[in-house]
């Protein structure tokens, strides 16, 4: 993790949640990645990564969110994104296909409601 | 005047000479403290034909006398004897400023038990003086009872007035050298490089000895663009607030760096020093430039008002009086002060050093450094001025420290170069940003251009395994409303490997109109187009 990006580990029941705000990027990829690693449990059936806060998200980001959604889904587990309307974050989802890839949801209430 | 007393003068005549000669000699000059007091003794004992010398150094801060260097009563030094001024023999030459001679040692007030166990039966000894005030004391003594005549107390004084000054001189070189190695290590050895930002700064010890104060600056990225800058003093001088400065300069990095904003900083800064209160008052502004949205947040602690240079080159100061400095009270909330800073505009920080003059207010100091200001053009040559002691015309005795910052243009033909590390792949795109926002492209466009270079820049820094310290260039230009940005580096093109790699290239595709990739043997460039009023992204 560097000064530009935080990202805050949560539990709500069962299920992790990984909330990122700031800007990520190749300085920061490795970092998030192992944070998020660290979040995974066997218990869950999804892990959520809330993109709400999330100002900049590079292909270093989108190539980690698709290893995350491979990786989840072999464990019989879902990635769940939570993509708040018409920002550039879910532009850049549109446009790579990372939102085909995972399900995305508008709100973190959306997201959890679902897994 | 008879022969005999020609002669005799003469003779007295010739030994002071010789003298002079032994304790003047230039190769003393260049020896450490240490070696120049022990072959000072060597010389005066030989010349006043004592079995004992010694010099004792005044400690100013105890009023002791302590024993620095000694031949024949060695012990003195090893046990490190300090003698009161004012107390027995030594204390008493201090205290008085003149030589004293005892004749007959075992009659009189002596407190340091060396000279009686030793069997010294007379003693000598002169003051150290340097423009009227005593660094310590000289003194030479006997095994067998002496009297000491004039010529005696002529020639010790003499010597002690060159070693005296010798000292001094040396003193002098020691305290500098440990001054400018101090100095080095306590303040940035250079200011961060950012397109766009300009910025100088000065530190210059105290007039006074040359004594390192408690005065710092200090400039650092901090995430999403923004830029810290920070000036601040420490009351006091010497090495314990030089130490107390490096500490609070770190501190203060650490809670910016922590994502703090400017008053909760100076909050924790003050919580850190207040239970050190009283004797450890420090102020500071503390200033958070975002060159894209051109605005700045600012905390003062009782600190010496920001001058600011206004594009038009008029000049004011921001108020951001009313906290006080930290360590002064528990019970203190700061305040969060906000600012435009339009391009073209340059912001002074200064220390009181720089501008106060004893006897004067300060608002005078003030007045001096904005006129400076509106002589000066530019921050580099305002902070060598300001560095100079201009604005006090060197009628200050303090350390100073200035630090100016001053928010450039970007050209419509930019070019950059950075290191080909992933760290400044932030620091690139907060400057694209601005140069972007400047040229009226909207919210989208400045995403995606800056996206789509970024991604240019994160092959460069991949690819980037040519020897040497790697960099790469970014040259953007913006002509008829197209932007053109180049990314070129040293390396070879690489096709992306593994699985989830290779979707830079895409993305600069789907975000741009025209991605052309031209390797060579000398590097890859990637050439970005994108007219700015036409969106392509979906």
């Amino acid at each position: 993790m560097n000064s530009i990006v935080r990202v805050h580990g949560e539990r709500h029941g069962d299920t992790p949640v990984a909330r990122v705000e700031g800007e990520v990027d190749a300085s920061n990829a490795d970092a998030i990645a192992a944070k998020l690693h660290a979040l995974m449990t066997n218990r869950s059936m999804a892990l959520v990564v809330d993109l709400t806060g999330t100002t900049y998200l590079d292909s270093a980001g989108i190539n980690l969110l698709f290893a995350f959604a491979e990786e989840l889904r072999a464990r019989q587990q879902t990635l769940r994104l939570v993509l708040a309307g018409a920002t550039p974050i879910a532009r850049m989802a549109g446009i790579t296909g990372l939102d085909r890839a995972c399900p995305t949801h508008a709100t973190l209430d959306e997201a959890l409601a679902a897994s | 005047m008879s022969p005999v007393t020609e002669g005799t003068a003469g003779a007295r005549a010739e030994r002071t000479l010789e003298a002079l000669q032994q304790v003047t000699d230039v190769a003393l000059a260049y020896l450490p403290l240490e070696e120049l007091l022990g072959a000072l003794l060597e010389r005066i004992a030989s010349i006043l034909t004592s079995d004992t010398a010694a010099f004792l150094l005044l400690d100013e801060s105890r009023q002791e006398l302590v024993a620095r260097a000694a031949k024949g009563i060695e012990e003195e030094v090893e046990r490190g004897v300090r003698i009161p001024v004012g107390k027995g023999f030594a204390g008493r030459i201090a205290a008085e400023r003149g030589s004293i001679a005892i004749e007959d040692v075992d009659h009189a007030e002596i407190l340091n038990p060396i000279l009686s166990i030793k069997g010294i039966r007379s003693l000598l000894g002169v003051p150290l003086l340097v423009e009227g005030q005593v660094i310590g004391v000289l003194h030479v003594g006997t095994l067998t009872p002496r009297i000491f005549t004039d010529d005696d107390h002529n020639l010790l004084q003499l010597a002690a007035d060159r070693a005296a000054l010798a000292i001094e001189r040396a003193r002098f070189y020691e305290q500098r050298r440990g001054v400018e190695a101090l100095q080095r290590a306590l303040l940035p050895d250079h200011l961060p490089a950012i397109p766009g930002i300009e910025l100088a700064a000065r530190y210059r010890p105290s007039a006074v000895g040359h004594s390192i104060g408690g005065d710092w600056y200090d400039v650092f990225r901090l995430g999403g663009g923004l830029i810290g800058l920070v000036i601040g003093d420490v009351m006091g001088h010497g090495v314990a607030a030089a130490a107390l400065m490096a500490e609070l300069r770190t501190a203060l990095r650490a809670y910016a760096l922590d994502g703090h904003p400017p008053a909760e900083v100076a909050e924790r800064m003050n919580r850190l020093l207040a239970p050190r209160r009283p004797t450890t008052m420090t102020t500071f502004a503390y200033l958070v430039l975002d060159p894209e949205t051109e605005s700045v947040s600012a905390v003062s602690a009782g600190h010496v008002p920001p001058l600011v240079i206004d594009p038009d080159g008029s000049t004011r100061f921001l108020e951001l009086a009313g906290d006080p400095p930290v360590g002064v009270s528990n019970a203190t909330t700061y305040h969060e002060h906000h600012f435009a800073m339009p391009t073209g505009t340059s912001v002074v920080l200064v220390t009181d050093g720089a501008v106060e003059v004893r006897g004067e207010p300060l608002d005078r100091g003030l007045e001096r450094l904005a006129a400076l200001a509106r002589r000066e053009p530019g921050v580099e040559r305002l902070a060598t001025a300001i560095g100079h002691g201009e604005v006090t015309s060197g009628r200050s005795n303090d350390d100073l420290a200035v630090l100016a910052v001053h928010l450039a243009e970007l050209p419509d033909r930019l070019r950059t170069s950075w290191p080909a590390e992933p760290e400044a792949l932030g620091a690139m795109r907060h400057m694209l940003r601005r140069w972007l926002g400047r040229r009226d492209a909207d919210a989208d466009e400045v995403y995606d251009i800056t996206l789509a270079v970024q991604e240019a820049c994160a092959n460069a820094i991949e690819h980037a395994y040519a020897p040497g310290p790697a960099a790469f260039d970014v040259d953007a230009s913006h002509e008829d409303g197209l932007v053109t940005v180049a990314i070129r580096d040293r390396g070879r093109w690489r096709a992306a490997r593994g699985r989830h790699r290779g979707r830079g290239l895409p993305l600069m595709e789907a975000l741009m109109e025209s991605v052309d990739v031209q390797r060579t043997d000398e590097g890859t460039t990637i050439v970005l187009r994108r007219t700015i009023g036409r969106p392509v992204a979906p």
